[in-house]
Order: structure tokens, then sequence, then C-alpha cells
């Protein structure tokens, strides 16, 4: 099997061009950093399998944020044939990276890709010289297009010397011997360890001795970049100097008044248009369409051959209620998809990140978390993966912390049914209003971790501007066509799968017989124990605890809960069924209030945290869970007694709740700062000199 | 003279690189910002804390703290 990698700098069509060799339809955008941890795919062709691997992009091997070392190290030690996919507009700063693989004695293919836009200015680049010059095959290719054909692959499968090394004889003598030299002279080290060193890879060697290496990069960059100019002076024919990257409508779309008030009213129009005008007529479509066409049909073969109530109960409640609720968004889900892809599409994300930077630094973050947020909108998991491309620490642990306040998709249609049932034509104005309270709690969560635990050394933001593209439309269908896969089949193997345990366990006594009267269930009598806790914010019923406890492992399954809970099957009755007192679940105006804030702070999804433990450490999981769920209770605690008592008995409790928190946060300052490495031993050792 | 002080779409010429995080200015050295390197100053924030410079054929963000330690000669 040939295994080919394909690397390059950010945002030259590498993902593009994963897409089109392997006919696959992986995320990509026009923004720095959108692919954070490598992909692949297997696909035959000609009788013979290719494996190509889709890796995050870097500017130089000695990486500079997590992402980036992802890269470099997937890049240098896996077993492939190597595709450099450089850009015929930025060739320079791309061919670096090329220089440090030589440098390292690693083969690759050079691929150069957006040549017809380079073209454009009667600019020319000479291939076949590049190929001389470099010694690497060369080849002109068009990302979107290119087919597996195209590519004319070695067949060497020792292609990586990373463990087999030999100086590169093209490098030989040049400017790097003067630095192998010194460093030999006096630290007395092999050649491989000082090439891989002045590459940013250190392999045991000594603080003292990478500080006298790393002081050598300033004079060697200047080396590497003489050494490209001299190549590129054969190669390219340069008529007119230009800018990549900005364009003309940059003139009015990088004015921060227009940029903000541009972005809020698209994004709170295309949630109106999406989710109150044209996506409800559309799930009413969905709606009718399965319903007559699989479940009425289905319920009627069941009448017909059986008369045990307990099965017909369990397939028109237990299974089809717990997904036709949830399947009844698809659509919204799917549009709203289309909405973020467009902006990514664009390259307007850039131009936010820089718009909003400023503003964002005030909070302790930078312009990057806007990217995160906009994922965050649509899936809060994939969104703290991307936090990847932050180069600092403590920016990336406080935008991951920050981000589940971004209400993502699944939250969308619980707000949606309660809104619409307690709040008629002003649950528009409800919803809007939870995502604005979501980002104003994380905006003043930003600036206290920034004040007190999480203080950021450096928030750069330190962003190329990719040009700004037309909207692909087939791409931004393919994106369209992918989530509605990946929600149809979270729907079936979480939402059906949870929806299937809680209904068995809302309609089993504790003699383990069936029963119909869910007050007698088993997950009611647990539930109702524990709603007490939250009888201060007003939601001490154990249906809605039952949902909240479920709503932990996804927030889809809230709806699918409630609706299992009050026997319903269809939006238009949950909505109903919600303001009746006899149902399981119910509310008034203060709970509905209390209870959408609530799931709107609560806690992340169990897929979320996996994602935060792993990224970040089981501390910060465990900070987010707590830090959420108090805050949650507090917001919910001050909104439902404010509605119900007045705000002054409400401000007395939280001025006493913050002074608790203050305290927590203070404590966890001090266990924080004990911890300091050794300059020694290199750990947390006791004795500390 | 700062970065910051200097008009927009003037071109300019890096005189000194001065910062004091290693690792940003090896990464700002490695997208191609060097001692006579030629700037240009496109954008600036409301707050002129960030602003976007073009260097390399290329259009990079730049915090303003960042662009006050690259002095620079009008060209």
């Amino acid at each position: 099997m040939h295994k080919i990698l394909i690397i390059g700098n950010p945002n030259v069509g590498k993902s593009t061009l994963f897409n089109s060799l392997t006919k696959s339809s992986e995320h990509t955008g026009n923004f720095h950093g959108v692919t954070v941890e490598e992909k692949h795919k297997i696909i035959k062709y000609k009788n013979e399998e290719y494996d190509f691997y889709d890796l995050p992009g870097m500017y130089s091997l000695n990486s500079f944020s997590f992402e980036e070392e992802v890269a470099r190290n997937f890049a240098l030690k896996f077993d492939a044939e190597r595709i450099m996919l450089v850009d015929a507009n930025s060739l320079r700063k791309n061919l670096y990276l090329c220089l440090q693989f030589l440098e390292l004695n690693i083969d690759f293919k050079i691929l150069v890709n957006n040549y017809d836009y380079f073209k454009k200015y009667s600019n020319t680049l000479d291939i076949k010289k590049l190929n001389d010059k470099l010694k690497v095959d060369c080849q002109f290719v068009n990302a979107k297009k290119i087919k597996i054909k195209d590519l004319i692959l070695k067949n060497d499968e020792k292609s990586s010397h990373f463990h087999n090394f030999q100086k590169n004889s093209l490098i030989n003598g040049t400017y790097l011997s003067k630095y192998i030299e010194i460093i030999k002279n006096k630290y007395n080290l092999d050649e491989k360890t000082i090439i891989f060193a002045l590459n940013g890879i250190f392999d045991n060697l000594r603080k003292e001795q990478i500080d006298f290496i790393q002081s050598f990069y300033p004079e060697l960059i200047l080396d590497r970049y003489n050494y490209i100019d001299n190549i590129l002076k054969d190669v390219l024919s340069v008529q007119k100097d230009f800018v990549y990257g900005l364009g003309k409508a940059d003139k009015i779309i990088l004015k921060p008044i227009i940029t903000t008030l541009g972005f809020l009213f698209c994004f709170f129009a295309s949630i109106y248009l999406i989710f109150f005008l044209i996506g409800p007529k559309i799930s009413d479509g969905l709606n009718y369409i399965i319903n007559f066409i699989l479940i009425k049909p289905f319920i009627n073969f069941l009448y017909s051959i059986t008369s045990n109530v307990w099965l017909i109960e369990f397939f028109s409640n237990g299974v089809f209620s717990s997904i036709l609720t949830v399947i009844s968004f698809l659509p919204q889900i799917i549009l709203l998809f289309l909405f973020l892809t467009i902006l990514e599409d664009s390259g307007l994300i850039s131009r936010m990140a820089y718009v909003f930077d400023d503003f964002l630094s005030i909070f302790g973050l930078n312009g990057k978390a806007i990217y995160i947020m906009l994922l965050g909108l649509g899936c809060n998991t994939v969104s703290s993966l991307a936090t990847r491309n932050m180069s600092e620490k403590n920016l990336r642990i406080k935008t991951i912390l920050l981000n589940p306040y971004i209400s993502c998709i699944a939250r969308l249609p619980i707000y949606v049914i309660i809104a619409s049932a307690f709040f008629g034509s002003r649950a528009y104005f409800i919803v809007t209003g939870l995502y604005l309270l979501g980002l104003l709690i994380a905006l003043i969560l930003g600036f206290i971790l920034n004040k007190t635990i999480l203080k950021s050394d450096n928030n750069t933001l330190l962003l190329e501007f990719p040009p700004l593209r037309p909207i692909d439309i087939k791409h931004v269908l393919l994106v369209g066509r992918d989530n509605a896969i990946d929600t149809v089949k979270r729907i079936f193997f979480i939402v059906l799968g949870v929806g299937i345990v809680v209904w068995i366990l809302s309609h089993t006594a504790f003699n383990l017989n069936y029963t119909s009267i869910i007050t007698d269930s088993v997950l009611f009598y647990f539930a109702d124990k524990i709603s007490f806790l939250f009888a201060p914010i007003g939601l001490n019923s154990a249906g809605i605890v039952c949902g909240l406890i479920v709503g932990v492992m996804a927030k889809e399954l809230l709806v699918s809960t409630f609706s299992i809970s009050n026997n319903v099957s269809t939006i238009a009755g949950l909505i109903a069924s919600l303001g009746v007192t006899t149902n399981v679940i119910h509310f008034n105006t203060a709970t509905a209030i209390s209870f959408l804030v609530f799931t709107l702070l609560y806690c992340p999804c169990v897929s979320n945290l996996a994602v935060i433990k792993k990224e970040i450490g089981a501390f910060w999981m465990w900070f987010a869970i707590l830090s959420q769920f108090s805050i949650a209770y507090l917001m919910s605690f001050v909104i439902y007694n404010t509605l119900i008592h007045n705000i002054f008995y409400s401000l007395i409790v939280l001025f006493v709740i913050i002074l608790i928190l203050t305290a927590i946060i203070y404590i966890i300052k001090k266990i924080r700062t004990k911890k300091v490495i050794c300059m020694f031993c290199n750990k947390n050792c006791k004795d500390k000199k | 003279m700062s970065l910051s002080e200097i008009k927009l779409n003037v071109e300019a010429v890096v005189k000194e690189i001065n910062i004091i995080d290693r690792k940003i200015k090896i990464r700002l050295m490695e997208l191609g910002l060097n001692v006579g390197t030629k700037i240009l100053v496109k954008n600036r924030s409301v707050m002129k804390r960030t602003m976007l410079v073009v260097f390399n054929s290329s259009c990079f963000t730049l915090k303003e703290n960042l662009a006050r330690n690259i002095l620079v000669n009008y060209a």
C-alpha cells in the first residue's frame, strides 16, 4: 500500500487536495488552522491501495503551536511518501518549510497550487528550473480538481530518512556547514543531532545546549531566505508586486463597525429565518412525511399482529417519539451549518478575528476565539479541538473553558420548544437573549480568569490573511450533506439508544413490571430523591431532573426525554404539553426561564468533557464541570427568585455565593502557584534550590 | 519611530527587531520579517492595538506591542 502524507503551510489547500484525491468531504475552510489533527482515507486506483493523510498546516519545523507539533512529528516520523503543497502566490514563504525538509534529507514532491491566480498579474514560475534547482519533483496542480491519475507517485518505501539519516548533498557545503562546525566544536554532538536541533527538534539535549543552538536561529533563518532568494531569482518572474490576501472588498469589510453590525445582523437574521420562519415549515413537512410513510403504517402493522400494550407503547412512545422530535430539527441544523460553512469558506472569519481581536483581548482572549465560538455554535466538542492552533497554554485553556457557554446546535431545539410554549411570538427574542447571555457570561468569566488563575503572558494574534473567495456551492452542499449524515447518526446511536433506556426506566416499576404511570417508575423514584436540590431554582420536578441528568450525555436528549415523559411524538404536541400541570414535565413562565438559563450553562456534554480532559487535563475538566454548574445554579437562582420574590432577596444570596466562589478561586490560585518546576531536576520536587 | 505612528499605505523598512519573546521573534522571522524587509501597514483597528501588516507578499495581523518593537524607516 502507498502511504502518502500531504504537508505544507496553513491554508494552502491541503484539505481541498485531500478531498479531491480521496473523493471525500473533510472539513476545509478559508482560515488558518482548520485541520488540527491528522485524517486519512484509503482509496483504490488501478488495483493498488493509496492511503492519503491530511496533516495540519505548519510554517516551520520549529513548531509554534500544538497543531504544528502534531503535524511535524507525523510528517517526520511516519514512513510514507510526502507531498508538499505550496501556494504559487506565497512561494518564498512556502519554500522555507521545503528547505527544512531538504536539510533533514527527507524526500518529498512539490505540488504548486493556485498558479492561475498568480498568472493573473502576468507573473510566471518556471517549474522545470525549480525542479532542477531543488532536485525535487515539482508539478502544477489545481487542488480542487486534481485526480489521483494526475499524480506521478514514486514507489519508494524508504522515503523517510528520519531513522536512517544521511546528509543532503544539495545542502551539504552551504550555509548549514558553519553552524554544524561551531556547535560540534563546542559540544561534540553528532551531525544528525545538530541538524535536527537547528530545525527545532531536540533529542536528549541539555537546556544549555538547546539555548546555544537556538541562539543561531535568527542568522540561520536569514541564511535560509538568502538561499531561497537565490533559487527564486532564476525561477520567478514577477511583473507586478501584489499582496496575496487583501482584496478590494476588504476596504469595506475591515471597518470594525460595519463588520460587527453586519455579522450580528446576518447571524440573528439567520437564526430567525432558520428556526422561526423557514425551518418550522420544512420540519412540519418532514414530520408529516415520516409519520405518514413510516410510523403510522408500522404502528398499524403492530396492532394487526399483537395486542401487547408494552410492545406498542415501546415503539410508538419509546423509539419513534425519541427520534422524531429531534429529527424534526434536522433541516434547521443543516441550514445553520450551511451558514457557518459560507462564513468559513469565504475568508470572512479571518477578517472577523482581526476586527474582534482588540475587543477580545480585554477579556484575555484573542481574535482566534471568534473562530472557536463560531464553530461552537455548531458543536462545542469540535471547537474545543480547534483551539490547538493557539500557541499560548493559558490562552488555550481559557478558550476551551469558555467555549461551552456558546450555545451549540444541540441546545437550540429545547430553547425553541420551551420559548415557543411560553412566550409565543416573543420566542425569538428569548432564544436570542440566551445566546447573548451565554456570550456575556463567557466574556465576564474570561476577564476574571485572566486576572486571577489564567493570566496570559501573550495573547498575540499572528494570523495570515487568506484572500476572499467566492462561495463554492458544491462544497457548501457537501458540508450540508455530511452534517445531515452526522446528525442522523448521532440521533440514531445516541438519542435513540439513550431514549430507549430512558423509556424503559421510566416505564418499569420496582417489581420490574411494565407501568404506564411514569410516577411509579424506577427513574422517577430516584430523580424524585434528588429533586429537592433544584427547589431553590424552581426545577424540583423529578421529570425535569431526569431530563437534566440525561442532557449531560448529549443536549439533544432533553427534547427526547421530555417527549417520552409527556407521551407525545410531535413538536406541536410537546409544546402544547409543557404548560399542562397534570403532565410529568410542565413549567410556568418563571420555571421555564430558569430552566432555559440552567440548560444554557449547566455542564458541557460528555463528548466535550472527554476532549477537555484529553486536551488540557482532568483538573480543568472538573473545573469546567464545577464552575459551569455553580454559575448555572447561581444565574437560575437569581432569575427565578427575582421573578417570584424580588431582586433584593436574590442579590443578598448572590453576594454570599460570590464570596464563596472568590474563596475557591483564591485557593486554586494558591495551589497552582505552589507548583513551581525545579530547574535542576525538571520536576515539581520539594527540594527547590 | 514606532510602527504604530506611521501612516497607512506608506512603505517602510524594518531597521531593528527588538522583540523580547524569542518564540514570537523567531516565528515572525520564519514568516519572512527581517531587518531590511519592506513592510506596509494596511489597516489599524479602532483601538489601534492590532494592525494589518504586509510583508513577504502576504498580509499578517500584528499586535501593537510587537509592532512597536519593530523599528522602521520610511522607504
